[in-house]
C-alpha cells in the first residue's frame, strides 16, 4: 500500500516540468473562464450553454498552438476530450429521458454511464503518468493469508459494482424470455428476476473471492466469523434477508401483489434484501416494511390465487318498494359500471328489515383489488341515480327537536309554542 | 397512481452563490499552494522517472516488478548517498508497446526522464524521435567496447544511450536430477534420450543460439546482408534446420511456443533442462533453490553456441526539465562508473557490467562464469544484431518458416532456401 501511496505522490514530480504546468494552466484557466462567462454572460450573443463548445474549441486551438510551437500538448489535449465526453453525457442525459423514461435515464446515468466514464478516464490520465501494468501489480498487503495487489483489488471492486449494479438489465431479460416462454404472471416475472439477480450477484461474489484467490479454508473462516456476528450484531439484517428470500421463493409477497395493511390497500412494489417497499394507495405513501414481518405475521393478500376481489355496497330501501324490484334494479346497475366484472355477475341480497328501511347488499366481482374503492364509490352513484329515475326512496332517520318547559307538568304541546 | 408532485424528492437546498464563491477561492489557494510546494526545491523529493523495456519472454507481474526493484535498488541505494533527497519512479512497459507508450506520454509532457531499454531499441527510439540523443561531452566513453558504442549510433553519429549492463542467454538445469548440463548438442539429445525432458522455445530469437553451434553463423550473416549464401554455407543453414527438426522428433525435447511456457514448465518441475535468461535466475532460485544449475549454452560440431545477449542502456528522455535532465545523466554517470557496475554485478549475480575495466570474479561463481563465457559466445552474434533489429518484419517470417520447419511441415532443404530468400530480401 505505502509502495502505491508513493508512487501517486510521486506524479506530482510532473509539475516540475514547465510544458506540464503550461497545459495544466491552459485547461483549468478555460474552465474557469467559462464559468465566469456563463454566469455573468460576457458574450451577450450566446445562450449560456453554448460557452462549454466554445471553451473546448478554444482548448482545441490551444492544442494546435502548443504542437505548431514544436511543445508538449498530449496531456491538455487528453484533458479536452475528456471534457467533451462529460459534456456529451451532459447532452445525451434529455435525449435518454426522452427514450427510457426519466427514472431508467436518471438511473442508468448515475449508475452505469458516469462511473463508466469517470473509470476510463482515470485509467487514460495514469496511463500517461505511469505504466498501468506494473501499478496493478503493486503489493498492497494480504487478505485471509492471500497476497492482493492493485490489480486484483481494482477488478474485485470493478466486478462487484457491475453485478450489484449491471446485473438488473440482463435479469430482466432473461425473466421477460421465461414470461413469454411460459405464460407465467408479472408478479412471476418479477420473482424470477429477483432471484436470477441474486444468484448473478452470489455467483459474482464467490467469483471475485476465487479471483482474489481466496481458498476454501479462508472462507469457511470467515463464515465462522459471519456466523458468531449473525448471533449478535446483524441478527436482524440477516433474518430480514432470508425471509425475503423464502418469501419470494414461496410467491406469497411478490412485486405487484396487493396486500391489506392495517386495513389499507397497498402494492407491493420491491422485495429487496431487508425491507419490502409498498405503496399505499391511500395517501399515495410509500412504506418500508421489513420483510420479517410478513413472515412472522398473518397477512391479507388479494392477490395468492387470482387478482379478482369481491366487493359490497350497502343501501337502505323504503319499506314500500317490492325488494324484488330493488334487488335487480341493484344488480342492473352494478352491471352498468364498467369497472365491475360481469362474470360472477353482481349478486343483491336483501340483508335485514331495519327501524326505518329495508336493508341491501349488493356484491360484484372487480379486476383490480386497488381500486375497490374507487369502484365502490362509482357503484353507490350509480345505485342513487338509478334510485332517483326509479322513485325508489332512500329513507333516512328524522330528528325533530322539541323545546321542552320545567317543570314537566307545565309542557304544552309544541304547536303552541311556535 | 403516484402524482408526480408527490413523486418528487425533496431536493436538499441549493448552495448560495456566496458558499460557491468561497469555496472557488479556496480550491484556488489550495491549488496555488500545491503548485508553489512542489516548486519548492526543498519540499518534495526530486523524481526521476525511469521507464524499463521488458524483454517479450518476461511477464510483467509482482515477481518482475520487485527483481527490477531489487536491481536498481543497488543502483538507487548508492546514488541516494550523494544524492539523498531523491526518489525514483519506475515504469515497467512491454517492448512491443514501449514505443508506443513512451511517445504517448512524450506527447503529454509526462514521458520519463531516463530509459533502461535495450541497445538496438534505443537506436531505434532515436531514430523516431522518442528519445534524446546523450551528449558527447557529459560521459566519458572511454570505459566501453567501442564495438558496441558503434553500434548504439545511428546513422548521424548520436549515441542512443550509455551502456548499463548486459543479460544474457544460458542454460538452466535442475541439479537434483541432472548433475551435469550437457556441453554439446549431441550430448543435450543424449541426456534427453536418457530420460531427461529438455525445453526448447520456439521464438526464433531464442532459439538462435543454436545456429553457432551447427556452424551457419557466417551462412545466416551472408543472407540478412543480402548475398548469397555459398554451397557450403547452405549446407550449414540446412544442418541446422535438420537439427532442429531431429530434435522435435525426439521423445523427450519439447517445443514450447513461448520462453515463458518453458519457464513454468521447468519451474514445476516438468522439464530438467531449458535456455533461460540471466534475468530470470532469481525467479528460477526462488523455486528451485540451490537445485538450479547455471551453464553456457552448449557447443556442437560446428562451434560455440551463439546466443543473442542483450545490452541494457540508459536512455534519456525528452520531456525532461533542465533539473531533472541533470539528474538523469548524474544516475547514468554514477551507474557506469566501474564500483556502481561491480556493486550492480555482484549484488544480482544476473547481469554483467558493460564497463570493460570491471573485473568479474568468475572464480568465485558459477553463473557468473556461464554468463562471462555466454558474453563471448554472443559476440559471434554482433554482426546479425547489427543486421536485423528486434522489429524487423523478416523476424515475423523466419518464426513462421520454423514452426512449419519444426512440425515436419516443409523439409530442411526447402525451409533452408526460404529462409535464405527471406534474410535476403532485407526491408
Amino acid at each position: 500500500m505505502r509502495e502505491l501511496l508513493l508512487e501517486v505522490l510521486g506524479w506530482l514530480g510532473y509539475l516540475e516540468r514547465p510544458a506540464v504546468l503550461l497545459q495544466l494552466a491552459v485547461v483549468i484557466g478555460l474552465m474557469v473562464l467559462r464559468r465566469f462567462a456563463a454566469r455573468r454572460n460576457w458574450l451577450r450573443q450566446l445562450r449560456p450553454r453554448a460557452y462549454t463548445p466554445l471553451a473546448l474549441v478554444v482548448l482545441a486551438a490551444s492544442c494546435l498552438l502548443l504542437a505548431l510551437l514544436g511543445l508538449p500538448y498530449g496531456l491538455s489535449g487528453q484533458l479536452g476530450m475528456l471534457w467533451l465526453g462529460w459534456y456529451a453525457l451532459n447532452l445525451l442525459q434529455p435525449l435518454l429521458q426522452r427514450r427510457l423514461g426519466t427514472e431508467t435515464a436518471r438511473q442508468l446515468d448515475s449508475r452505469l454511464l458516469r462511473p463508466a466514464y469517470l473509470l476510463l478516464a482515470a485509467l487514460m490520465l495514469i496511463s500517461s503518468l505511469d505504466s498501468i501494468r506494473d501499478l496493478a501489480v503493486a503489493p498492497l498487503g494480504s487478505v485471509l493469508g492471500v497476497p492482493v495487489d492493485a490489480g486484483k483489488l481494482f477488478n474485485a471492486g470493478l466486478i462487484t459494482y457491475l453485478v450489484l449494479v449491471g446485473s438488473g438489465p440482463p435479469a430482466a431479460g432473461v425473466a421477460w424470455l421465461v414470461q413469454r416462454a411460459l405464460a407465467t404472471s408479472d408478479s412471476s416475472r418479477k420473482a424470477m428476476e429477483l432471484m436470477l439477480r441474486y444468484t448473478v450477484v452470489g455467483l459474482g461474489l464467490v467469483g471475485v473471492g476465487m479471483h482474489l484467490g481466496l481458498n476454501t479454508t479462508a472462507l469457511i473462516a470467515v463464515a465462522g466469523g459471519l456466523s458468531v456476528g449473525l448471533g449478535f450484531g446483524i441478527k436482524e439484517v440477516f433474518s430480514n434477508f432470508v425471509s425475503g428470500l423464502w418469501l419470494l421463493f414461496e410467491g406469497s409477497v411478490r412485486p405487484g401483489e396487493v396486500l391489506l395493511l392495517d386495513d389499507d390497500h397497498c402494492e407491493v412494489r420491491k422485495l429487496g434484501l431487508r425491507a419490502t417497499l409498498l405503496w399505499r394507495d391511500r395517501d399515495n405513501a410509500e412504506l418500508l416494511i421489513p420483510n420479517q414481518t410478513f413472515f412472522t405475521e398473518a397477512t391479507t393478500s388479494y392477490t395468492a390465487s387470482d387478482r379478482m376481489r369481491r366487493c359490497q355496497v350497502d343501501v337502505g330501501a323504503a319499506y314500500h318498494h317490492d325488494p324484488h324490484q330493488v334487488i335487480a334494479l341493484l344488480e342492473a346497475t352494478a352491471l352498468g359500471v364498467d369497472t365491475v366484472l360481469a362474470e360472477p355477475a353482481p349478486k343483491g341480497l336483501l340483508l335485514s328489515y331495519g327501524d326505518f328501511a329495508i336493508n341491501y347488499g349488493l356484491r360484484f366481482w372487480i379486476a383490480n383489488p386497488i381500486e375497490a374503492p374507487v369502484i365502490s364509490s362509482a357503484v353507490n352513484l350509480e345505485i342513487w341515480r338509478a334510485f332517483k329515475q326509479q322513485g325508489i326512496e332512500i329513507p333516512f332517520p328524522q330528528q325533530v327537536e322539541y323545546s321542552m318547559v320545567w317543570p314537566p307538568e307545565q309542557h304544552r304541546p309544541n304547536v303552541d309554542n311556535h | 397512481m403516484m402524482s408526480p408532485q408527490n413523486k418528487a424528492m425533496p431536493h436538499p437546498p441549493a448552495p448560495s452563490q456566496a458558499t460557491r464563491r468561497v469555496a472557488w477561492r479556496c480550491l484556488a489557494v489550495l491549488a496555488s499552494l500545491l503548485l508553489l510546494g512542489c516548486r519548492a526545491s526543498d519540499g518534495l523529493p526530486n523524481v526521476l522517472y525511469l521507464g524499463v523495456e521488458v524483454n517479450p519472454d518476461e511477464t510483467i507481474d509482482a515477481n518482475l516488478l520487485a527483481d527490477t526493484r531489487q536491481r536498481l535498488g543497488y543502483l538507487e541505494a548508492g546514488y541516494r548517498q550523494l544524492y539523498p533527497n531523491t526518489r525514483f519512479q519506475v515504469s515497467l512497459y512491454p517492448e512491443q508497446q514501449l514505443a508506443w507508450a513512451i511517445q504517448r506520454r512524450n506527447r503529454a509532457g509526462l514521458g520519463p526522464d531516463l530509459l533502461l531499454i535495450n541497445g538496438d531499441m534505443a537506436v531505434q527510439l532515436l531514430d523516431a524521435g522518442v528519445i534524446a540523443p546523450f551528449p558527447r561531452t557529459e560521459v566519458d566513453l572511454n570505459p566501453f567496447d567501442p564495438q558496441v558504442l558503434d553500434r548504439l549510433r545511428n546513422s548521424s553519429g548520436e549515441l542512443a544511450g550509455l551502456p548499463l549492463l548486459v543479460q544474457t542467454q544460458l542454460a538452466c538445469f535442475n541439479r537434483r536430477r541432472l548433475p551435469v548440463a550437457p556441453a554439446t548438442l549431441e550430448q543435450l539429445l543424449d541426456t534427453s534420450a536418457k530420460g531427461h525432458p529438455v525445453g526448447l522455445s520456439m521464438e526464433a530469437y531464442n532459439l538462435f543460439w543454436t545456429v553457432g553451434s551447427l556452424g551457419a553463423i557466417d551462412a545466416i550473416d551472408t543472407a540478412a546482408a543480402g548475398r548469397q549464401p555459398s554451397g557450403a554455407q547452405q549446407q550449414a543453414i540446412e544442418r541446422w534446420l535438420t537439427w532442429l527438426q531431429n530434435a522435435n522428433n525426439q521423445l523427450r525435447v519439447t517445443f514450447y511456443a513461448s520462453h515463458s511456457s518453458a519457464e513454468a514448465e521447468f519451474q514445476a518441475g516438468r522439464l530438467d533442462w531449458f535456455p533461460c535468461r540471466s534475468s530470470a535466475i532469481p525467479r528460477l532460485r526462488k523455486t528451485l533453490g540451490d537445485g538450479l544449475g547455471v551453464a553456457p549454452l552448449p557447443g556442437g560440431e560446428g562451434g560455440n553456441a551463439s546466443p543473442i545477449n542483450k545490452l541494457r542502456v540508459l536512455a534519456l528522455g525528452t520531456n525532461a526539465s533542465r533539473s531533472s535532465r541533470e539528474r538523469a545523466l548524474a544516475f547514468s554517470c554514477f551507474s557506469v562508473n566501474p564500483l556502481s557496475q561491480r556493486n550492480l554485478t555482484l549484488g544480482s549475480q544476473v547481469v554483467l557490467p558493460a564497463n570493460r575495466f570491471v573485473r568479474v570474479p568468475v572464480s568465485s561463481s558459477a553463473t557468473l562464469r556461464a554468463m562471462v563465457t555466454s558474453t563471448e559466445q554472443g559476440s559471434q552474434t554482433n554482426t546479425l544484431g547489427e543486421l536485423i533489429h528486434s522489429n524487423d518484419p523478416r523476424l515475423d517470417k523466419i518464426q513462421t518458416l520454423l514452426t512449419t520447419l519444426v512440425f515436419g511441415e516443409v523439409p530442411p532443404s526447402k525451409a533452408g532456401q526460404s529462409l535464405v530468400a527471406i534474410l535476403r530480401n532485407r526491408p
